[in-house]
């Protein structure tokens, strides 16, 4: 899960990396306040879920009071790519000379973490790759034996880091190498890394990835991560350890399944006939008939979806309970079509069952052939 | 004889005091598959479907001979559980379990690497020989006898694919699980050698999907290597940007790396038949055996 700005500066003022003072706030009065706590001018930074923030007015600076009050009530009633402004982040301006870029993110061809710095930073890094790709220091840090001084020192004559800024540079380095492995991290960024007027190191701005399988390690991210999932099926099916992705805003059917790769091939599938899949649920293992209800429920509760392309694929996963499932939950879904395969154990006696549920669904034999049904009613 | 797990494979299970260790344990015996310790932390001299169970892998390697062990652990264990077998030179490790955090995994992978283990999964149904013996979870009675190699990032996927076989009468050598976790014990690349090797494999089957590189890098080998027919599918053709589609691995960056795009030009260059979706891939296969007269 990628952390919000704050979030990640935090994170930096935890482990004592260098950065600018500044304070997270959640209304307009509390940002009127930081008048009496951060000193002018003030950099005033919408935290949002998306990129291209600048360009959407989402930074803003305040060299006085008056500039703070007018800015506050300006960025809380801001909204960036349809995600309305709920935090802003206020922290001194820096005056710097110097921007550069620093990042450990994951390799997964090498399966290693891999040290990036650039002397040039502060936009985005395939825009440093594309341009100045010589100028890019690449490192990787084998995991079990972590980053060895050896490997920033190669770094610092590759780049010709000056010497009089050494000693903060392997600092820094050491300490985002601490985050990103004790938070499970896949990308710790700082960029741009600048150097100040009076000739300091600091961590500007930064992203943080987290793994989300490590996220049972920390806590108080994960609490973090259902506060800034906007979207309430995701959440609700998260209680249910189903996983709901959004696939697109368009189109009408949803696809559940009871597992990743047979999700992907039945949109693969049916967006090759022309049809667009709006969202999907993954069961997990272990689909029975309580939880088929509430997946269903989900699914049909976002108000798009006409259709339901049920795929069920399992070795002992019994059909009867499956079908029991969908018949109780016919009632509470109006107008929802139900195309359903259904393969495992007593086969013969769930799709008995199914026919009680007479055209509200559509039996079919595998996959291919739920597509060609789908196609029949619904393409063109 | 086939690779990895058949006959002579003396398996231990790590788990298998659990719910679905010990469920899977009687499947395994079922099938024919020589389980011949478990193994579970606290419960050492407990017997799950007769098999005797330790509190260490040491213990369960010298009692049974043991020469493979399958991991039916949760995720936040995996690390530890896997880390004793590798330390305890178990050289066929099989995890099982969904969603291990990376880090945990860059660690495993390259100590197993340096300690001459080989380790699949996690994210993995497991390796079955069909007839012979599995290790995993697999619903053995869709596999058959053949002579088709697979590996697979998807458990659904093979699943299916073996299905559709098995209906046209096309069986299996090996089908091995290589997982859907971002960070692989052992990727496709390094099952080719031994499915080229294999003397019953005369086809190989991957079954990839969106993310990371392993494809590519699949392409390269079997570029300069592989003599057999390769048929690949690429799931999740469809799939947004930036957004893991149920596997931890299966996710496109933003800046298009992952794309099924660039695994299929990538594997189409190194002379592989690319499948639209699991009945085509299995209409290829057949058409290469019938072309080789093998059917």
């Amino acid at each position: 899960m990628k952390l919000l700005e704050y979030k990640a500066h935090e994170l930096f003022s935890t482990y004592q990396l260098p950065c600018m003072k500044g304070k997270i706030t959640s209304s307009v009065e509390e940002l009127k306040a930081m008048d009496s706590i951060i000193s002018y001018p003030m950099v005033l930074k919408a935290q949002v879920q998306t990129g291209g923030r600048g360009k959407a007015g989402g930074i803003q600076f305040a060299e006085n009071s008056e500039e703070l009050w007018e800015k506050a009530e300006f960025l809380y009633n801001l909204t960036i790519k349809d995600l309305p402004v709920e935090k802003v982040f206020a922290a001194e301006k820096v005056e710097l000379t110097t921007e550069m870029y620093l990042s450990i993110t994951l390799d997964r061809k090498q399966k290693q973490a891999v040290l990036i710095y650039s002397p040039e930073g502060g936009v985005d890094i395939n825009e440093i790759a594309e341009e100045n790709p010589d100028k890019l220091i690449k490192v990787h840090i084998p995991p079990n034996e972590g980053l060895q001084d050896f490997i920033i020192q190669y770094v610092m004559d590759k780049s010709s880091v000056p010497q009089e800024l050494r000693t903060d540079f392997i600092d820094i380095c050491q300490k985002l190498y601490l985050i990103f492995t004790e938070y499970n991290c896949l990308l710790a960024e700082i960029n741009p890394l600048v150097i100040t007027d009076a000739g300091r190191m600091l961590a500007l701005d930064g992203k943080i990835d987290i793994d989300d399988n490590a996220l049972f390690k920390h806590e108080d991210i994960r609490i973090f991560r259902d506060e800034i999932t906007d979207n309430p099926l995701v959440l609700e099916a998260r209680s249910y350890d189903f996983l709901y992705i959004p696939i697109q805003d368009r189109g009408s059917i949803a696809v559940i399944s009871n597992g990743s790769g047979m999700i992907m091939s039945s949109i693969d599938l049916i967006s090759k006939q022309g049809m667009e899949v709006t969202c999907a649920l993954d069961l997990g293992g272990g689909a029975t008939s309580d939880r088929i209800q509430e997946a269903l429920r989900i699914v049909a509760s976002n108000p798009k979806i006409e259709t339901i392309f049920l795929n069920i694929f399992g070795g002992i996963t019994r059909c009867d309970e499956i079908a029991k499932g969908i018949l109780q939950s016919l009632d509470s879904m109006h107008n929802i079509w139900l195309v359903v395969r259904l393969e495992g154990t007593n086969k013969e006696r769930g799709l008995e069952i199914l026919k009680a549920a007479g055209d509200r669904v559509t039996q079919v034999e595998g996959l291919n052939d739920g597509v060609k049904i789908l196609g029949q009613r619904i393409a063109k | 004889m086939s690779f990895f797990v058949d006959k002579d494979t003396r398996l231990i299970v790590q788990g298998i005091t659990g719910r679905e260790g010990a469920f899977h344990t009687e499947q395994m015996l079922v099938y024919g598959t020589n389980v011949v310790a478990g193994v579970t932390p606290g419960k050492g001299g407990k017997e799950i479907h007769g098999v005797p169970v330790f509190n260490t892998v040491l213990e369960a390697k010298e009692y049974g001979q043991a020469n493979a062990t399958v991991l039916f652990v949760p995720p936040k264990f995996m690390y530890g559980a896997a880390y004793e077998a590798i330390l305890s030179g178990i050289p066929l490790i099989i995890t099982i379990a969904e969603g291990v955090p990376v880090h945990d995994m860059l660690k495993l992978h390259h100590l197993a690497k340096e300690k001459g283990c080989r380790l699949i999964g996690p994210n993995s149904f497991g390796i079955i020989s069909p007839g012979k013996a599995k290790a995993g979870f697999m619903a053995h009675r869709i596999f058959m006898e053949g002579h088709v190699g697979i590996m697979s990032r998807s458990a659904t996927n093979c699943y299916e694919t073996v299905f559709l076989m098995k209906q046209r009468g096309i069986g299996q050598s090996t089908c091995i699980g290589v997982g859907g976790d971002m960070i692989p014990g052992s990727p496709f690349v390094d099952m080719l050698p031994f499915f080229e090797a294999d003397e019953e494999t005369e086809i190989i089957v991957l079954i990839g999907e969106i993310g990371g590189g392993e494809e590519e890098l699949a392409a390269d080998f079997i570029k300069k290597y592989i003599t057999k027919p390769v048929v690949a599918l690429i799931a999740g053709k469809n799939a947004p940007k930036d957004t893991s589609m149920g596997h931890a691995g299966a996710i496109v960056s933003p800046d298009g790396e992952g794309s099924a795009e660039n695994k299929e030009a990538a594997l189409k260059a190194a002379g592989v038949y690319i499948a639209e979706g699991t009945e085509d891939l299995v209409a290829i296969v057949e058409r290469i055996m019938l072309a080789k007269g093998e059917k």
